[in-house]
């Protein structure tokens, strides 16, 4: 027991809520999403001997969830063609988190969220792998499996789309109060 | 050398702090002089704030049990595991009682649910002690409101034992939900930073286990015990000779200021 490879039990389980936010925004839903981190947890322990010890866990641990969502999402394309599943062929779906349960009450981040949520999900991804996790572009670049020129592109057409939607719908008057 | 146009890539790796600091230097010399591409800067960096800002938050969401469990080891093959309730539903008929438990924990376990008292308390200790910076919800300054706090959710007497003598001070402690049962947690650490945790839930888990047991759940060792009215875990990870010393301190405290008994 002592000589099989292990995993730093605390350091998986601090990742743990970074997992299922990142989770959130790739599927843009909270049933899947921890599906997607229980299915990659299980896959890491799987796997463990993979993981160099005294390497950043994290980003390992994204690249499992990133490949275990594209493969989910092939076999349900694949599936697609027999049986249809409602929307999201291309994962472009908007999120369906319900914004109540983002507990949010200031509109402006309410209004962020629900345009990252209408990024197509390849861009929306590099988003907040940049911005929220902070991750070099090297780094995003492995976790995705993507040239880190693909990376920069992405993310400055999913700024872009941003800025044009922030400029259509000037901010709301900060008197507008959400109620609980 | 005049420098390279500057392109939206630039402003986006500038942003992100991604720029070699030569480039950067460029940018920031054309930023001094071009009032559109300062505002479109502070508008990407708006935008980055305004994304932390509302995806922390969930960030401070209550774990599943789930997936703490699929944070564990685990025991067997990954074959097994996914068809492990099927097998363990079938091997429990067959086998009977004595090997029959072992594989209503695998089975229980594959539904999400924490099984033993003690494995539970290693789990939750692992998840508190191991954050540095938040272990507990209310800390050692204001025991008196903590205490008066968690017996109130309780419904039970709860105090904190004095560690001290052993080298452990208190840190604080927090109500935590254990195995559906909300418990509380107090936080002790020595002067190596070696933490501690004593748990204590609402109702003692229904279980034939009685008396002292010690336990080691994912390298954390758990001293329990469970009587009819109350149960208590302790959990750390020191060597089993120190949990054993601590866990007498605290049940002899505990027995003296006969913690435990409902309120009245």
């Amino acid at each position: 027991m002592s000589t099989e490879p292990s995993l730093p039990h605390p350091e998986l389980l601090a990742a743990i809520p970074r997992l299922r936010r990142y989770a959130r925004v790739l599927t843009g839903e909270t049933t899947r999403a921890d599906d997607l981190v229980q299915e990659t947890l299980a896959r890491a322990w799987e796997k463990r001997r993979l993981w160099a010890a005294g390497t950043d866990l994290r980003a390992w641990l994204f690249t499992i969830m990133h490949n275990v969502f594209v493969n989910q999402r092939a076999l349900a394309r694949r599936d697609a063609q027999n049986v249809s599943i409602d929307g999201d062929e291309d994962g472009n779906a908007a999120w369906q988190i319900p914004v109540r349960a983002m507990q949010q009450t200031r509109v402006e981040l309410m209004e962020i969220l629900r345009e990252v949520g209408r990024l197509p999900v390849d861009q929306r991804v590099v988003l907040v792998l940049a911005a929220v996790e902070e991750m070099r572009y090297e780094e995003i670049a492995a976790v995705l499996s993507i040239p880190v020129g693909t990376v920069m592109s992405r993310l400055s057409r999913a700024r872009e789309k941003l800025r044009r939607v922030a400029q259509a719908t000037p901010t709301e008057p900060s008197t507008l109060k959400i109620v609980k | 050398m005049n420098p390279l146009p500057l392109t939206d890539a630039d402003l986006n790796a500038y942003v992100d702090g991604a720029l070699a600091p030569a480039r950067a230097a460029e940018v920031e010399q054309v930023l001094a002089k071009d009032a559109a591409i300062t505002a479109r800067v502070a508008e990407m960096r708006q935008q980055n704030s305004a994304l932390r800002e509302a995806l922390d938050p969930w960030l401070a969401d209550p774990i599943p049990p789930a997936l703490l469990d699929a944070a564990r080891m685990p025991q067997a093959s990954a074959r097994w595991r996914r068809f492990a309730p099927y097998f363990a539903a079938a091997a429990t008929l067959l086998l009977g009682v004595a090997s029959g438990w072992y594989l209503r924990d695998v089975t229980l376990e594959r539904g999400g649910t924490p099984t033993t008292f003690a494995r539970q308390a290693a789990l939750t200790h692992a998840l508190y002690a191991g954050d540095i910076n938040r272990p507990v919800e209310i800390w050692a300054a204001e025991e008196k409101r903590l205490v008066t706090w968690l017996s109130r959710r309780l419904g039970l007497a709860v105090h904190a034992p004095d560690l001290n003598g052993a080298g452990f001070a208190l840190v604080g402690g927090r109500l935590v939900a254990g195995n559906e049962r909300p418990t509380a947690l107090f936080m002790y650490e020595n002067a190596d930073k070696q933490r501690l945790s004593l748990q204590v839930p609402k109702q003692p888990p229904r279980t034939s286990e009685v008396a002292f047991r010690y336990a080691i759940e994912d390298g954390v060792g758990v001293y329990y015990w469970i009587d009819d009215a109350c149960a208590y875990a302790l959990s750390g990870q020191l060597d089993r000779a120190q949990m054993l010393t601590i866990g007498r301190a605290v049940y002899a405290q505990l027995a003296a200021a006969e913690t435990g008994t409902p309120l009245k």
